[in-house]
């Protein structure tokens, strides 16, 4: 079901945690609310899910508004960071609680727990208990006890951070099949930039409270609101040069890229590392950089450079070889730049 | 400190702790004669069951033992359920002002005065409220002694257990009653268990209010019969004896039937299991 927050404003005290925040969410959305600690995405879940009080704005979940609604009357389902599975039951009493305390009858429990747990493939856990379980088990666990109703939505507080590395990467392909098999509006928290951009159909970038952009992961990535925006999203990160553009080219103290924009002072330009190619011969209007550190990757290379006192970071192809100190030459594809108003960090 | 050393000590801890136990259950067993026999018989005596016949049969012990039993299981289940609800509210909740940490403080001083600067006024209260005499006035008052314990006790497993899974119950569709009786008090069951076992042995045991509030047969406790055998012509030695003995088996029946819990319980928190 289609979800809204209208001005949502939290405070705890005279802190405040979520600033006027506005987002309308269809329905068979999957949202990503992603941001550093502390940006206030959590605390917008809770809202959303009645464990938090909403100080000031309203939340809508299908066009009902919710604010006065108790948690257990709201009709979502949470995955929980810790995984929150209740360690005194087994797991298929774990996955029955939602269907318990609906008062649904014992067989009818049987069969959809059975069904979620085929799907889920944890069948033959269905005996034990939490504790017996590894990691992963469990968060199929959580997840399962979540997807066994038909809410109106799903919220996902970080579900995948608990996970090493490798599981992590299976487990965001398989939610992101099954939210596409069951089709139900998705909120997931996240500060993992790459969870955000695989899983999203629409990304919310939040930072201090405040939310920064709301759009696609290609146009987060490819048009970011502001510097926060860009810095945020992207590994390596983007590289910031602050300058000016005068006749036609943008104007540090140690770089000068040709661009075709206005004049304009006080601006900083924001460079993606794929953007900068690595040349170890001079060319024409190629910037001079001496190489300061090289990070192999396996299949590509990340090579730190400076150039007069800025650093920056390309990606090069995983063949380049460099000796730290050494002379390169970078062309920047000024095309796809990014400009940003010194003062309010807004893109122009 | 070396082996025998500690050994030594074990035995005198266990000297000290066993001997009036000992000495109550050979008295209860021995005839009139042989409790003040110099030596004492330690256990060549016959025994005889007749100072038990004479407490449970001839005289009111199996009545007030019933009473006892009543007042202590009744006052223990009115703490255990008042406390856990209180408990689990003051863990939980944060009240403006900072009033759930000033809340628990002042519950935790009415037990900080002698239980008995509340003798007489109790007293006179129950005297208003024609409750003298009755089970129900020692229920009260237990259950009122209790209280602040329970409180105290459970708050601290209830903060033990997190928050994360109460917020499931709740997302999951239970009410806030729900997710306490069905995921938070299984997961505390240990201090549960703890608690119940101090609160019975509390009211089982408890002497001071008995004496002041009962004044018949109809709502004397055991430890206040067993103490009016002490007269101004004798004192029954045998009858106490063998009421005591007998007074002993619930309290040690129940805890030892806790044990397992007893233990985690008063270790929960210290070791995140």
């Amino acid at each position: 079901m289609g979800i809204k927050f209208q001005n949502v404003t939290k405070a705890f005290g005279d802190t405040l945690v979520v600033d006027d925040l506005s987002l309308e969410i269809a329905d068979g959305e999957f949202v990503v609310l992603l941001g550093p600690s502390g940006c206030g995405k959590t605390t917008t879940l809770r809202m959303l899910a009645g464990l938090e009080t909403i100080t000031t704005g309203d939340v809508y979940i299908g066009g009902e508004r919710i604010n006065d609604v108790q948690t257990q009357h709201r009709d979502l389902a949470m995955v929980f960071q810790s995984y929150a599975l209740y360690p005194h039951m087994t797991i298929a009493e774990n996955i029955a609680y939602p269907l318990r305390v609906r008062k649904l009858d014992k067989p009818e429990r049987t069969k959809r727990v059975t069904s979620v747990a085929r799907m889920l493939e944890i069948e033959s856990l269905l005996d034990r208990k939490p504790r017996q379980l590894s990691g992963g088990e469990r968060q199929r666990v959580a997840l399962a006890r979540a997807i066994v109703r038909e809410p109106r939505a799903y919220l996902m507080d970080e579900p995948l951070s608990n996970l090493d590395a490798r599981l992590r990467v299976q487990m965001r392909g398989e939610l992101k099949r099954l939210q596409h098999q069951l089709g139900t509006t998705t909120i997931y928290v996240t500060h993992d930039q790459a969870e955000a951009m695989t899983l999203a159909t629409r990304v919310a970038v939040m930072s201090r409270g405040r939310l920064q952009q709301f759009d696609t992961p290609l146009n987060i990535y490819n048009r970011p609101a502001n510097r926060f925006v860009a810095e945020f999203v992207g590994s390596p990160s983007m590289n910031f040069i602050d300058g000016k553009i005068e006749s036609g080219a943008f104007v540090s103290e140690s770089i000068r890229i040709p661009v075709t924009r206005e004049n304009a002072d006080q601006l900083t330009i924001g460079i993606r590392p794929e953007h900068i190619s690595v040349l170890t011969e001079p060319q024409n209007n190629a910037t001079p950089a001496t190489v300061y550190v090289t990070e192999l990757m396996g299949n590509e290379t990340f090579v730190f450079l400076s150039v007069g006192t800025n650093k920056l970071i390309a990606r090069a192809a995983a063949d380049f070889r460099a000796e730290l100190e050494s002379p390169v030459w970078l062309r920047i594809d000024a095309e796809k730049a990014h400009y940003f108003d010194r003062q309010t960090g807004l893109s122009i | 400190m070396s082996r025998a050393l500690k050994y030594f000590l074990v035995v005198v801890a266990l000297v000290a702790a066993l001997a009036p136990v000992y000495w109550m259950f050979t008295i209860s067993l021995k005839s009139e004669v042989d409790h003040f026999a110099l030596p004492p018989p330690w256990f060549n005596f016959t025994p005889t069951l007749e100072h038990y016949f004479e407490a449970f049969v001839a005289r009111s012990f199996g009545q007030y033992l019933i009473t006892s039993a009543i007042v202590a299981v009744i006052s223990t289940l009115c703490a255990l359920v008042l406390g856990t609800l209180a408990a689990y509210a003051l863990a939980r909740f944060r009240l403006p002002y900072d009033l759930d940490r000033r809340l628990s403080l002042w519950i935790l001083s009415t037990r900080m005065f002698p239980a008995i600067v509340t003798a007489v006024p109790l007293f006179l209260m129950m005297r208003d409220l024609r409750l003298l005499d009755t089970k129900a006035s020692l229920i009260i008052v237990y259950t009122a002694f209790n209280l602040p314990f329970v409180v105290w006790m459970m708050r601290g497993f209830f903060d033990e257990v997190p928050r994360d899974l109460e917020e499931a119950a709740l997302v999951d569709g239970d009410s806030r009653l729900g997710a306490l009786v069905r995921v938070v008090l299984p997961l505390v069951a240990p201090g549960l268990a703890a608690t119940a076992v101090f609160c019975l042995i509390v009211s089982w045991n408890e002497f001071l209010f008995a004496l002041v509030l009962t004044q018949t047969d109809a709502s004397m406790t055991l430890p206040v019969g067993i103490a009016g055998r002490v007269t101004q012509y004798e004192i029954k030695w045998g009858v106490m004896s063998a009421a005591g003995a007998v007074a002993i088996v619930p309290i040690l029946v129940f805890a030892m039937a806790m044990q397992k819990y007893l233990v985690r319980g008063l270790s929960l928190g210290a070791v995140k299991g």
